[in-house]
């Protein structure tokens, strides 16, 4: 659904984004993760038409984005990390301009409108001019425009950027409504835990370049070290015997260990795990939990960026 | 074609400037304007009626009854005609200024309030974009005039004008006015938000430009002063009783100002509609006035108005003509002068921007991209531009041979000074297209500085040259400036050789720059890999 092929942007002396090739199949939410100056905005950018690549071409939905702006902006949904509006409209008469500016059927209009509206809960707001709304709710209207025309495919360049707890939680919502309904999502963001449980497939951006991407699970085998980490407890009085059984297992490293828990690193496979769990138990240690600690999307980052900008 | 009144953008502006309390607010001002003004108008009339009955009372000759009378049979028809002229008259005013400066904010305004990239994003057509923003920014002065139309009607047709003449006046603020939005509209694509200042002092140039041509009445290119609204208006008030009446000519024959404005005004507005459809949905940096091929297209059309617009001499006094143009080496001559402004801004609208020019560099390096492509320099499209022009002059002045008797030392000596004006132009756009590359802000700005700076040293410089002889200063000057161009009294190809060594000079300068500027192109990029 989206295709960005040998992407290149240079702004003067400065290559901003350097051959970025990336595929991104319908339904899926792709995070773009890097640290601010990495190129994540350029590449949104690029991929919505509003900046020319140097080289290389964006393809959403099979359209050129240079080529035939016109055409490949019905698919495309574009929120920036501000919601600029208009403020001396009125709410409904925002997305009627909009809804006319991406020439949605005459006679669908009027109920998308009330739809839209009623998704980013403004329907108190509907006749309320535009100048006399909060920040969050000119914000929630910023994201009913975006969405207003049905687009195939959302670019969302730090979308949750200046958004309270509350909002963001519905903006995550809505958003996996809209990939429920077919919808494929690129969101670029520096807050990484803002991705968590959210996104399929994630990419790593730094110094214009894609470090690596794919699915979570994929990057996330790509990161992981040559060693799982556990994490343990117990009941009662068994360190003694909980660290020999450990120190006493070669895959066994790195163990951390106080009374009634504690951590190590193990170097075999995930089933693996089982047969020293088994041991444990086998001792009478009263194990009360024992399972691998899985990484989180900001380790994964932190462990495969250099941490290097522009 | 789209109905504008359905067009979104318009739509937009209409419901944000004229929800109905501010609708009608509008309405009674204007038509409370229009009362006070009919009042002012009739208490004028009344006055002068006063003053004559007074001066009849007083000496009781023929000449008074006779003016009293006048004035008792014609005071209605005065009334209206003095209060239509100023309803015109402020309406003109309001129509031209309103529409130029909403317009000159359009573009500029939504980059500062950051809605413009979302209108960029949505499936509006650039043409759509612009006809929504010409008609939708000023659209509470349109309402305005509107609202006073019917007076205005009422009072041109009381006040003993013909319908065809009020309807040409409204015509003529129409086309006036979009002219003037589309130059305001241009001017503000071309501006970043943190310059929107600078926007309004250009759009204020602009109008009071566009005023000022009206001086050119009196030239030998008459015609022009259409373009100022002043000219078509003041023209169609006062009929033909007006003294020194100057009619604009299209090759060679009287046309009416009305008509004249809206040849002008439909071709001006017909590039910058070109501009602006070609620019609008771009992001700033890429910005380039016209595509190579219509930059060409635009020198031609302003060289064919020069010869269009020709009025070879409009007096014929006791020692032969007078006027700008006695014979056709003077038309020459003025021809070359102005194809040295034509190509300047035509190298100032092509100039091409690093990013592009590096992929140019790159592509034509492997042999994909050409001399003549749209990415590359402007030099070889200057030299279309000249020849082009140089076929236009060729032909004008074999037009024009009937009133102007050419011979052919004329063009020959117009080929060389053309060329020596190619020369400079190019070096000095290719210098202004090096600037580009450096690290300067506002390279642009810069250049134009830096090259103003180089002129007022060259002139420095003929100035001690002096001191040592006219031969001296002759030579600093041709070999520094293309001033020699001037010289009218060179025949055919008999220039001095200074101006020859000149351009010679000149070629090697423009080889350097043109290094320059390949050097710079060969800088790789910052790889951010290599950072």
């Amino acid at each position: 659904m989206i295709e960005l092929v040998h992407l290149r942007k240079e702004y003067d002396d400065v290559l901003a984004v350097d051959d970025l090739t990336l595929t991104i199949p319908q339904g899926e939410i792709f995070g773009l993760i890097g640290p601010n100056g990495a190129g994540k905005t350029t590449t949104i950018r690029m991929a919505s038409g509003l900046l020319r690549p140097t080289l290389g071409q964006a393809l959403i939905a099979g359209v050129d984005v240079a080529q035939e702006p016109e055409r490949a902006q019905q698919y495309i949904g574009y929120l920036a990390d501000f919601f600029a509006v208009y403020e001396d409209l009125k709410v409904w008469e925002y997305l009627d301009y909009f809804a006319h500016a991406y020439k949605l059927p005459e006679s669908e209009i009027p109920a998308r409108i009330t739809e839209v509206i009623a998704q980013v809960n403004l329907e108190v707001k509907r006749d309320a001019l535009i100048r006399g709304l909060s920040r969050g709710m000119k914000q929630r209207l910023g994201i009913a425009r975006a969405i207003i025309h049905r687009p195939k495919v959302m670019l969302l360049d730090e979308p949750a950027s200046g958004l309270d707890p509350k909002a963001r939680l519905e903006l995550r919502n809505l958003l996996r409504s809209l990939r429920d309904q077919g919808a494929t999502i690129l969101i670029s963001s520096h807050i990484l835990t803002e991705l968590e449980g959210f996104c399929t497939s994630i990419g790593i951006m730094e110094r214009g370049r894609l470090v690596r991407s794919g699915s979570i699970e994929e990057v996330t085998a790509a990161a992981a070290s040559s060693t799982r980490l556990v994490r343990l407890s117990w009941a009662g009085d068994s360190l003694a015997v909980v660290e020999e059984k450990l120190r006493n297992d070669p895959r066994v490293s790195e163990v951390d260990l106080a009374a009634g828990g504690g951590s190590f690193h193990f170097g075999g496979p995930e089933p693996d795990l089982a047969p020293v769990l088994a041991s444990l138990v086998a001792a009478n240690v009263k194990v009360t939990s024992f399972g691998e600690i899985k990484q989180t999307v900001e380790e994964i980052y932190m462990k495969l960026s250099t941490h290097e900008v522009m | 074609m789209p109905r504008f009144w359905t067009n979104p953008e318009f739509v937009r502006h209409r419901r944000a400037e004229l929800r109905p309390v501010r609708a009608v607010t509008v309405a009674v001002v204007v038509i409370l304007t229009c009362v006070l003004l009919w009042l002012a108008c009739w208490s004028y009339e009344q006055s002068l009626l006063e003053s004559a009955r007074m001066g009849a009372a007083v000496y009781a000759t023929e000449a008074w009854k006779q003016r009293l009378a006048d004035l008792q049979q014609q005071c209605t028809t005065r009334t209206w005609l003095l209060f239509y002229h100023w309803l015109v008259g402020l309406q003109g005013v309001a129509l031209t200024f309103w529409t130029l400066f909403s317009c000159a904010q359009s573009v500029s305004g939504e980059r500062d309030r950051k809605t413009w990239d979302f209108q960029r994003t949505t499936r509006l057509t650039p043409s759509e974009i612009l006809i929504g923003k010409l008609l939708g920014e000023p659209v509470l002065m349109y309402f305005a005039v509107l609202s006073a139309a019917p007076a205005t009607l009422i009072a041109g047709l009381a006040g003993g004008l013909s319908f065809g003449t009020v309807l040409s006046v409204f015509v003529f603020l129409a086309v006036t006015s979009l002219f003037l939005g589309l130059g305001g509209m241009w001017l503000s694509t071309l501006l970043e938000s943190r310059t929107r200042g600078v926007g309004l002092i250009g759009a204020l140039a602009l109008y009071v430009f566009t005023l000022g041509i009206y001086g050119m009445r009196q030239s030998g290119l008459p015609g022009l002063a259409a373009i100022s609204p002043l000219a078509g208006i003041s023209d169609l008030l006062s009929g033909d009783s007006s003294m020194n009446r100057v009619a604009p000519v299209l090759f060679g024959r009287e046309i009416p100002w009305l008509l004249m404005s809206i040849l002008l005004c439909c071709s001006f507005s017909a590039w910058l509609a070109l501009m602006l459809i070609r620019n609008l949905k771009r992001d700033y940096p890429d910005i380039r006035p016209l595509s190579r091929w219509q930059a060409v297209g635009c020198a031609a059309f302003l060289n064919f108005l020069i010869y269009a617009l020709l009025s070879p001499a409009y007096k014929v006094g006791i020692e032969g003509r007078v006027g700008w143009f006695p014979d056709s080496k003077t038309v020459a001559l003025f021809a070359v002068a102005m194809n040295g402004l034509i190509l300047f801004l035509m190298g100032l609208a092509t100039l091409t921007p690093q990013e592009r020019l590096k992929v140019w560099r790159r592509k034509s390096a492997t042999g994909k991209s050409a001399v003549f492509a749209d990415d590359g320099l402007p030099g070889p499209w200057l030299g279309i531009s000249a020849i082009v022009a140089y076929a236009l002059m060729v032909w004008g002045l074999l037009a024009w041979d009937h009133a102007l008797p050419l011979d052919i030392s004329t063009l020959q000596a117009a080929a060389i000074r053309l060329l020596l004006v190619l020369v400079f132009v190019t070096r000095d756009v290719l210098f202004l297209q090096w600037c580009m590359l450096t690290r300067l802000r506002q390279p642009i700005v810069k250049g134009v500085l830096f090259l103003g700076l180089y002129y007022a040293a060259a002139a420095v410089m003929t100035g001690l040259a002096t001191v040592s002889g006219q031969e001296a200063a002759h030579w600093v000057l041709a070999l520094l400036t293309p001033v020699q161009v001037f010289d009218s009294n060179v025949k055919g190809a008999a220039f001095p050789p200074a101006t020859y060594v000149g351009l010679l000079l000149q070629i090697g300068v423009m080889g350097t720059i043109r290094s320059a500027i390949t050097s710079r192109l060969r800088r790789p990029v910052q790889s951010l890999l290599s950072v």
